[in-house]
Formats: structure tokens, sequence, C-alpha cells
């Protein structure tokens, strides 16, 4: 019984959920006759794919992709790097200052981003970054907070014997890192790996400040700026938009545990 | 990396006795590894905080260096109505949202929590909205409360109601822009509450049910004491966050209509990369992380009357 309401309940809202989804797609296959009309029409009739076409004829749309991609994969990169490095010498290693370097890392995560806005881009502009990739992808190369308790939290869970049969061979602490701690922590690597790739993905703050020429825009950015050029024609930004939810999706379609993994360790690390 | 192995090389030729040439060896990687991490305190959280300080304090335009005007930018900020405006604002959508979502997410993961068949697919359902960004997430609204073409009003019609102007109505908006909110974040605070739940040992609910207690009280006297720390931890977090919200009215309402959801950091933004006043834009950055610090504050004093640590 109590079943049954849950499940009815848990149905209602995954409909929810996705029909607005459904219909934005919906939209998206409108001609602009249909987009506009009213009473709006349910159906797209007839299903007009070529606004897809249009959108990749009429816009720099795989370079927007190609920008995100590449912003993407170097922050996973940096991020999976370099907070496992960090993680690994707060779990593992004679770090001086240890608790210090742990409480300062919480202060960190709960620092409130507004308060970098101004300095990270006067910083970046001093730098001579502005208009470039690198102001969304070197900071994830100095490690993230979430990602540092994380990684920590995993080597903490590594038992001591793999890693002293391994020093008595002579191995270095990097080679202990990288040859037998990296593999046992694949699992939580994967995890910060989909969710550092879902933050960059999503960004419309950072790109929105920090790019200004429309061949560097990144997805969201490149999107947004297509309201103007379609003035009026939503339906063709509509196509824009599900194309660009599209490798999102793919990535969330194939690591869909490491997602809730990812969420549920946030949330027990407080 | 080379250069702090170089320097452990140097210790280890040094006259020491050999434990201690290991440890100083061991700090040297310690810190190679922590490094990436120093570098971040240095120059994304220190930085960051004294620059934003200092910035507060002076004009500045990017063009003439920044010119000290003491507390001027902040006089200027208190008494300024359009900052008032987006500071009540933002807590008229906070108030809306934050109970919404949390209430909503904790009734999701307790139906959730039923061990249901098919459980994984609905979960995705829930997380599609979670890792859509803001701009998708317009357009997908924009089906649904498009005063002509949405499903909304649609709706409404058919219950025989009157159409609304949704996010073009003043009175509206914030409501509406809330709603959307819940509708995106639902799916995440629900993963984080349903950890919570799965924490709570089975046996007192067994305990209970030989006892005799009834759904409603097994959900009141062990769910809820048993997920007051994930709802503590979600309370804190969206309230950070919600005060901090930007992106959804940047891509959905730029403030609009006539600055009824104009948030502050909206207003931040504006001053600084539209108006290019970093000064005042920095001084505003600091009223709200102190709003965001106290609030953060008051959460974690009023924790001891209501959080239970099992």
């Amino acid at each position: 019984m109590r079943k049954t309401v849950s499940y009815v309940l848990v149905l209602a809202g995954a409909a929810v959920m996705l029909l607005p989804f459904v219909a934005a797609l919906g939209n998206s296959l409108k001609s602009f006759a249909q987009y506009i009309q009213v009473p709006p029409a349910w159906l797209p009739d007839p299903v007009q794919w070529d606004n897809y076409a249009e959108v990749w004829r009429r816009t720099p749309f795989g370079l927007y992709l190609v920008n995100s991609l590449v912003i993407a994969v170097l922050a996973v990169a940096g991020n999976v790097l370099t907070s496992a490095m960090v993680g690994h010498s707060l779990a593992r290693m004679r770090l001086p200052g240890k608790q210090a370097l742990l409480t300062m890392a919480l202060g960190t995560m709960m620092l409130p981003t507004v308060i970098t806005i101004v300095p990270n881009f006067l910083l970046f502009r001093s730098l001579g970054w502005l208009d470039s990739m690198l102001p969304l992808i070197v900071p994830y190369w100095l490690a993230t907070p979430i990602g540092i308790f994380l990684m920590r939290q995993t080597f903490l869970g590594i038992p001591k014997d793999f890693e002293e049969a391994a020093g008595l061979d002579g191995a270095n602490p990097w080679q202990v890192f990288w040859r037998i701690h990296l593999p046992l922590a694949k699992p939580a690597l994967a995890t910060l790996a989909v969710f550092t790739f879902t933050t960059s993905w999503k960004a419309v703050l950072e790109p929105t400040i920090y790019l200004t020429s429309p061949e560097n825009y990144t997805l969201p950015v490149g999107v947004l700026s297509l309201k103007g050029q379609f003035v009026g024609n939503d339906q063709l930004v509509t196509a824009a938009a599900m194309m660009s939810l599209l490798p999102m999706l793919i990535v969330f379609v194939l690591a869909q545990r490491y997602f809730v993994r990812g969420t549920m360790s946030a949330g027990l690390k407080g | 990396m080379t250069v702090l192995t170089r320097r452990s090389g140097q210790v280890a030729a040094g006259p020491r006795p050999p434990a201690r040439r290991r440890r100083s060896g061991e700090r040297a990687w310690a810190f190679a590894f922590a490094s990436p991490y120093l570098l971040h305190l240095v120059a994304l959280a220190a930085w960051p905080l004294l620059a934003s300080l200092f910035f507060s304090m002076t004009e500045y335009d990017l063009m003439s260096p920044p010119r000290f005007v003491g507390f001027g930018n902040f006089t200027r900020l208190f008494g300024d109505p359009v900052f008032w405006r987006t500071l009540g604002n933002t807590a008229y959508f906070a108030v809306l949202f934050v109970p919404a979502q949390t209430a909503l997410a904790l009734a999701l993961a307790v139906a959730l929590n039923q061990r249901l068949r098919g459980m994984a697919l609905f979960r995705a359902a829930y997380f599609v909205p979670v890792v859509s960004s803001w701009v998708v997430v317009a357009y997908v609204a924009d089906a649904v409360f498009n005063p002509q073409t949405g499903i909304a009003n649609q709706v409404l019609g058919l219950l025989g109601l009157p159409a609304e102007n949704w996010l073009q109505d003043p009175a509206l908006v914030i409501p509406t822009l809330a709603a959307v909110a819940v509708w995106k974040g639902v799916g995440y605070m629900a993963v984080l509450f349903l950890a919570g739940l799965q924490a709570i040992p089975e046996e007192r609910y067994e305990a209970a049910k030989i006892d005799g207690a009834s759904a409603w009280n097994r959900f009141r006297y062990i769910t809820l004491p048993g997920i007051s720390g994930t709802t503590f931890l979600v309370l804190v977090l969206t309230s950070i966050e919600t005060l901090q919200s930007f992106e959804q009215v940047f891509v959905m309402t730029d403030g609009g209509p006539h600055g009824a959801s104009e948030l502050t950091v909206l207003y931040l933004y504006r001053q600084g990369f539209q108006f290019f006043q970093m000064g005042y834009a920095s001084a505003v950055a600091w009223v709200l992380f102190v709003l965001v610090l106290a609030l953060t504050l008051v959460q974690f004093r009023l924790q001891r009357r209501w959080v239970h640590y099992a």
C-alpha cells in the first residue's frame, strides 16, 4: 500500500521533471509559424528536423562545442590529478601543518564565489589571460576543496600494507602514489571526473566574464548569444540548447552511478 | 617537482643521521604533493579576500589606477535604493525557494528509499535538470511558462483559470523563478537526503514496528531526527548558494521586468562588468559576503537546538 503511494508520487514527479524537456524538444522541431501559433500546437507537424541543420549552417556551433569539450577535458584532467595529489599528501604523507591545511580547505569550500569574481578577473587580466581558455582551466589545476576531501577520504581507506610492500622495493613517493594508490582509487577518480565535467560544462558566469570573442565562446555562452542572431526565432535557439545538452546527457547516462556517488559523498563530508 | 627533488638530494648529502634525513625527504615530497593547493590558497583564496577588501575602498574603472576613497563605496551603497531592492528580491527568492526545495527533496528521498523497482530510472529523471546548464533550463522553462505558447497557461485554461504572464509579471516573476529553481535542484538535494536516510539503522524501524508505532510516528520520531544532520547541511548549502544566485536570473529574465527579479549578484555583475566600477562592485561583494557569513553562523548556532547526531 505504502509502496503504491510512493510509486505514484515518484512517477508523477518524474513526469513533472521530464515533460518540460519533451515540450522544449517539441518546440525545437516546430517551424516558426507553428512555434508562435496561438493556441499552441502540442506536437510539431510537420517535424522540422531542418532547425538543427540550420543551427549548424548559420552559427559556429561546432566551434562552441569544441571549446566546451577542450575546456571540460582539461579541467577534469587538472582537477583529478592535483586533487588526488593533495588528498594523498593529507592522507598518507608526513605533511607539517596537515590539520591547518584541512581546516583551510573547509574554509575555502565555504568561501562564497561572490567575493572572488572581481579579484579573480583582475588577476587573470594582469596575467593577460582574458578572452582565453586559461581562466576556465587553470583554477582546476590548483585542486578543488571538494576534490581534496573526496580523495583524502579515499586514500585513508586504503590499507597500509600495499604501501609498505612497494616502499621496500625502493620506490619513491611519486611511484607509490602513481602505481599503487591511484589505481586503487579509480571509483573516486571517476566520481570527481564526472563532477568536474558537469561543473565545467554548465558554467555560465565565468565564461561570460572571461570570453569576449565569439570564436572563444563555450556552448552556454554561445547558445545565449544566438538569441540576438535569431531574433524571435526561439525554436532555433531551443534546438541549439537541446544540442548543447546532448554531450552532457551522454556522459550522464554512461556514468550515472558516479553522479549519485559524488552527490552522496559531497553530503557525507559535512 | 624537480626543484624539490633536487633539494631533498642535497639534504641527503649532508652529515645527518639517516632517520632524520629520511624524514626531511618525506616532508619535501609531501610539500610537493600539496603544492597545488598551497598555490590555490594564495591565488584563489587569500588574494581574492584581501584584494576585494582593498578594492572595495577604491574607485577603479580599469583605465586609471585605483583611487582610495575610504568607505565612500559603502556609504553610496547603503544609500542606493536599487541595492536595497536587490537584497529584498534575493531574500524573497530565498524564502520561497529554500523551504520548498528542502521539503520536496525530503519527501522525494523518502519515496525513493522504498527500494522501488526501476528506481535507477526514476533517479535519472530527477537528475536531468540537475546536469543541465541554466541556458538549457531557460528554454525548457520557456516551453512551460511562455505566456503565449507555454504549457502552464494551457493547463490553467483547461481548469478554467485565467492565463498568467509568469516571468513577465513583476508580482509573479520571483515565485516562478523559485519554482523553476526547485524543479532544477530537487533531484540533487533528494540524493543528499537519500544518503542520510540510508545511514539510519534498519533495526530502529523494526523495533518501532514491534512497539506498534504508526508510519507517521516512525517518520516523526526516527526518520526526522535521523536525518537532522543532513537537513542542516542542505539548509546551510542552499542558503549560501541562494544568496549568490546569479546565472538563473542572468539567463532567464536579466533582472526584469522593471528590476523585479534583479538579485544582488546580478547587480554586482552589472556594476563591475558592464559599468566597470570594480571598487563599487567589490563593496557589494563584501556586504553580501558578510551576510552569507552571518547567516551561516546563525544556522550553526541554531543547529544545537534541533540537530541530533546519533
